[in-house]
């Protein structure tokens, strides 16, 4: 069984091939600004192409698509989840779509204490997620949610447990965190993305649990509304 | 010009509509299939890109399958696979080219970057399947006001446009002006055949002032006349204001013909689709003075037919676009 995952939840593109026994290969091209969405576009279908090729592998030999679904960069995030869905349907094999602030938290599992993936949300906001810790995995204890950083302090100040905090929002808010002294830590750059391991391994296990979508299902998730509807309803119209 | 045989999945998300066609030789639609996000963008007055780019990811799957059951084909009996990589908006274009490279590397089918409005132009060549360039076109919507001058296949003269709104940003502003909701086109056109064109004489902008055109002042016209004259009767206001839109699209689509010295014009573009301007090109083609060319109205309005049309010609004498290719949200024909 051959997954190809990708995640562009956040500026990093990123394009996994596992099967059963372990990644194949894997390609993560970083951004270097906020401008990057449009790039995207330009660089991951040569990058799934160039990591089949080096991987010794055909598109056709794929089984199961895996998409981080964001939430993150509205652009970048369609990108990915577009190419993740046309190229399934092409393929004519499923979508595993996964929450790309879970993709954040797996790698953690072994932590002793909460988990919070954050993913930076631009105007001063982030997206973030809270888990605890369980055999195998980790378990989400709060919404997918959306706002500032002081949102999420008080959040976790009334949760009064230690937490790890990963995720490029972490980053650029670490300051945000001081206030809760040492019961929270930031797990700092190499959890700043949503983790390619753990999308193929999320997602064949959910693919054996038989898990998965049609290709036109699949959305990003969002979170965010666009700035046209919540003008609508601050109007009241 | 001949394209060798040659069937093209194509894609349209420019815009707000969501189009997949698969098109042979450049020339015959097998499908062509468009759904339309009018109604989503409705009560803001105007497209919303993040509302368009939201809905094509939802649309996208749906209007491809449809396309290639509708042509009783599949991906394997696809040569090549096209997506409009600009002009447009950024967001939108992203969702049909991603989609349309996904096709690429899943197939190992080239893919074809494709210009809107080149594609605009070669709606015609659908439409008569002998015709063949030097050709005029006008090209009209809510986000383009061109005359080009189509020379040869690829070669081009931008011979005039609009140097302040579209024509049919002009149209959707006066319609809502007048409170007639959105799309304004359609609304405006259904009122005018109720009113009379003659009963307000309003201007006709830069009417003999070269090959560009301007419409702002036209639409200040209409609200100042309303708010002078608020007992004047809407469907003559409507229809006065379409006929003064009509007028200067016509005369200066005459003009480049003449000047040119090419004698076949051709229009594209939503505002192609306005009966009153449909009727006055179909009496300028009657005069004989020149030859008309005017594509349905369903090739009018985007589509991806037209996309699949321009592509073939380009695969055949450019080759297939780069995978990195990029989106140009203001990409230039010429
Ligand atoms: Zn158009």
């Amino acid at each position: 069984m051959l997954i190809l995952g990708i995640d562009t939840a956040t500026r990093r593109i990123g394009v996994v091939l596992a099967n059963e026994h372990g990644m194949l290969g894997r390609v993560e091209l970083g951004a270097v600004s906020d401008r990057s969405a449009p790039r995207h576009a330009e660089t991951l279908a040569p990058a799934i192409r160039w990591c089949c090729e080096q991987s010794g592998v055909e598109l056709a030999q794929v089984s199961v698509v895996a998409v981080g679904i964001g939430p993150g960069m509205f652009t970048g995030l369609r990108v990915g989840v577009t190419t993740a869905k046309v190229l399934a349907q092409s393929l004519r094999i499923p979508v595993v779509p996964v929450p790309s602030l879970d993709l954040l938290a797996y790698p953690l599992r072994y932590a002793r204490r909460l988990v919070v993936a954050t993913i930076d949300a631009r105007r001063h906001e982030l997206y973030w997620a809270i888990y605890q810790p369980v055999p195998g995995g980790v378990q989400r204890v709060s919404d997918y949610e959306l706002g500032s950083p002081d949102d999420l302090v008080a959040d976790l100040e009334a949760r009064g447990a230690d937490a790890l905090v990963c995720g490029d929002g972490s980053i650029r808010f670490a300051d945000a965190f001081a206030s809760l002294g040492s019961r929270v830590e930031l797990a700092g750059s190499a959890h700043a993305s949503p983790s390619l391991s753990a999308l193929a391994e999320l997602a064949r296990a959910r693919y054996e649990r038989e898990e998965f979508c049609t290709p036109a299902e699949v959305l990003p998730m969002y979170l965010r509304r666009s700035d046209a509807e919540l003008e609508w309803d601050r109007k009241g119209l | 010009m001949v394209v060798s045989r040659v069937r093209v999945l194509a894609i349209e998300t420019s815009c707000d509509e969501t189009a997949a066609a698969v098109v042979d030789d450049g020339r015959v639609v097998r499908a062509s299939v468009v759904a339309s996000q009018a109604e989503l963008h409705a009560r803001y007055g105007g497209v919303v890109p993040e509302i368009a780019s939201r809905a094509h990811v939802e649309l996208i799957c749906d209007v491809v399958e449809e396309a290639l059951v509708e042509a009783g084909t599949t991906l394997d009996g696809i040569d090549a696979v096209a997506a409009v990589r600009g002009p447009g908006l950024a967001g939108a274009l992203l969702v049909g080219v991603s989609a349309a490279k996904a096709i690429s590397i899943a197939t190992g089918r080239p893919y074809v970057g494709v210009h809107h409005h080149e594609a605009h132009l070669y709606a015609a060549m659908i439409e008569d399947p002998l015709l063949e360039p030097p050709l005029v076109t006008l090209i009209v919507s809510g986000g383009h006001t061109l005359l080009i001058a189509m020379d040869d296949h690829g070669s081009y003269r931008v011979l005039g446009e609009t140097v302040d709104d579209a024509a049919g940003e002009a149209f959707d502003k006066v319609a809502r002006f007048l409170g007639l909701g959105y799309p304004g086109g359609p609304a405006i056109d259904r009122l005018a055949h109720e009113g009379d064109p003659d009963a307000i004489r309003f201007p006709r902008p830069m009417r003999h002032e070269g090959h560009d055109f301007s419409f702002s002042g036209l639409k200040t016209a209409v609200v100042q006349y309303v708010r002078k004259h608020p007992e004047v009767a809407v469907a003559d206001v409507a229809a006065s204001f379409q006929a003064a839109v009509v007028d200067v699209l016509v005369e200066k689509l005459r003009a480049a013909a003449l000047e040119t010295g090419i004698h076949t014009v051709v229009a594209g573009g939503g505002v192609a689709a306005n009966s009153a301007l449909r009727g006055r090109l179909e009496v300028l083609g009657a005069t004989g003075e020149l030859r008309v060319v005017l594509p349905s109205v369903a090739l009018c309005t985007d589509n991806a037919a037209m996309v699949g049309a321009v592509a073939a010609y380009r695969l055949a004498a450019d080759g297939p676009s780069p995978l990195e290719g990029p989106v140009v949200p203001n990409l230039r024909l010429v």
